[in-house]
């Protein structure tokens, strides 16, 4: 009775020290796989359902230099942020609210607060998952854990608009966990992910709301100029020559334009989406503005340009008939090159 | 004759300027237009008045200040260029007038270079700001990158560039 009893415990024991050789132990792994569409749909409804505060971790290769940023990281549903920036020293201390309507930063070394638009969307869109899966190559990759929970590994592969990228989508919540981006030889240019994180019904406003320091010094940065709402109306804006087609790359549509100043810089600010993701063009007379010299040097078209990666999105400037341009998107810059060759083909109006 | 016409006459008439057939034209209208006789008679009531007021003389040296103010101007010209002159002779006024000729001419010119090295510095930060606010519709970005891109754009166009610290 004894060895039979001893024998039983040792099959146990095998089984349970073998993964995958016990249906039973491992249930969670075995579950098929959801549909992409309804890991996105999920992913997409999350901003109008979820509150959540959490400790979150960016590391990315901005330029030349990689950085790591951590932070504290509440969000209310629908479309309040609060982020307090914790290390490196050059941004301990940062707050930054954002209310929905607006955004606040304070700078406590500066002691300083800048008042702004709001850069949060809280609107729960799951009706974007169709224009996502036609437009990007989603695959769910498989399921994992992520500090604790369970993720559905999506990828987004590098099409003519997408990139290589990376989300691990809390399958609960919705909410992105980690998300990793890779440059074309397939290095890590972008890693974000909580270390951890607590989710809420309901996060307290008081949070939300941001209370100027006395005697802060206040500066507003909204954005200026009168807006376009076609290429037409942009030229119309611009005192000089720009170029600003209908469409970009074939499906980026014009969205919207204007002319932003800043002191003394002016440009004309043309910005095109493809439902997604958002490809801008700025256009300003070499005349009143020195090209700048940032990023790294690349050929673009047939003339010199400079290249800035900044993890989640890429600056390609150049010199053309006498203009500074610059692109701006989410995209790989061989694809930013590929907007280059066609707006240098384009004729100014 | 038109109504118009012969209104337009009545001061010439009244004068005894017009030709004959010009006015017995003219006296033709009078007579069935009541509104030109009225007219007649003030215009022949206005000139009786007139020629009633008795003659002034102009005072006795007006003639000759008329004839000498021409000559006063030219004497406050060559005052004032004798002014400058003496002015001129003196090395610092001298030095004074070219610099502020010369500040005039070179201050546009160094302020619009100025301006354009201006834009240039600030340029790139605008870019990264605002693609940053447009990319918040994007539904894979992530808000707290957004919210670091944009507040050291923030800072650096305060002008308080934030260098990213090296980890690698």
């Amino acid at each position: 009775m004894h060895r039979r009893a001893g024998w039983l415990a040792a099959v146990l024991l095998l089984l349970v020290a073998q993964p995958g050789t016990a249906g039973w132990r491992s249930g969670a792994a075995e579950r098929p796989l959801p549909d992409a569409a309804v890991v996105l749909r999920t992913m997409l409804r999350a901003p109008a359902l979820i509150d959540y505060e959490g400790t979150k971790v960016i590391s990315t290769v901005r330029g030349r230099t990689a950085e790591t940023v951590t932070m504290l990281e509440a969000y209310k549903r629908l479309g309040k942020l609060r982020l307090e920036f914790l290390s490196p020293e050059s941004v301990s201390g940062r707050l930054v609210i954002d209310d929905g309507a607006a955004s606040w930063q304070y700078e406590p070394g500066m002691h300083l607060v800048v008042h702004g638009p709001s850069f949060v969307s809280g609107v729960g869109q799951p009706e974007r998952a169709g224009a996502i899966l036609r437009g990007y190559g989603v695959r769910i990759l498989g399921r994992e854990e992520v500090i604790g929970r369970s993720t559905m590994v999506v990828g987004l592969a590098a099409g003519r608009a997408g990139s290589h990228r990376q989300l691990w989508v809390d399958e609960v919540t919705g909410v992105p966990l980690r998300t990793e981006e890779r440059d074309a030889r397939g290095e890590i240019i972008y890693v974000s992910y909580f270390s951890r994180i607590s989710y809420s019904l309901n996060l307290p406003p008081a949070l939300f709301q941001f209370r100027r320091p006395a005697g802060a010094r206040v500066v507003e940065f909204y954005l200026s100029g009168d807006p376009a709402g076609t290429p037409a109306e942009l030229l119309r804006l611009a005192r000089s020559p720009v170029i600003a087609p209908a469409t970009l790359l074939g499906q980026y549509r014009f969205r919207d334009g204007r002319i932003a100043h800043h002191g003394a810089f002016s440009a004309a600010v043309a910005t095109y989406s493809d439902g997604i993701s958002v490809l801008t063009v700025f256009q300003t007379p070499s005349a009143r503005m020195a090209f700048p010299a940032v990023g790294d040097p690349v050929m673009a078209g047939s003339g010199p340009a400079r290249f800035l990666d900044l993890g989640y999105f890429r600056v390609l400037l150049w010199q053309r008939r006498g203009v500074n341009f610059a692109v701006l998107g989410n995209v790989p810059g061989a694809i930013l090159l590929q907007a280059v060759d066609e707006l240098n083909a384009a004729q100014p109006r | 004759m038109t109504h118009l016409a012969a209104s337009q006459r009545l001061s010439a008439y009244l004068d005894g300027e017009l030709a004959d057939p010009e006015r017995q034209v003219l006296d033709a209208h009078l007579r069935g237009c009541t509104v030109c006789r009225r007219d007649l008679a003030e215009l022949a009531r206005v000139k009786s008045l007139l020629s009633a007021l008795p003659e002034v003389e102009p005072p006795p040296g007006l003639l000759a200040d008329l004839r000498e103010a021409p000559a006063r101007l030219t004497s406050v010209l060559d005052s004032v260029m004798a002014w400058l002159r003496s002015a001129f002779r003196r090395p610092a006024v001298a030095a004074a007038a070219v610099m502020l000729a010369l500040l005039l001419i070179v201050l546009p010119i160094a302020k619009g270079r100025l301006d354009r090295l201006q834009a240039a510095n600030v340029g790139v930060d605008v870019y990264v700001h605002e693609q940053a606010l447009f990319s918040a519709a994007d539904p894979f970005a992530d808000p707290a990158y957004l919210g670091l891109l944009i507040s050291d754009a923030n800072i650096a166009l305060v002008g308080q560039r934030r260098s990213p610290e090296e980890d690698r």
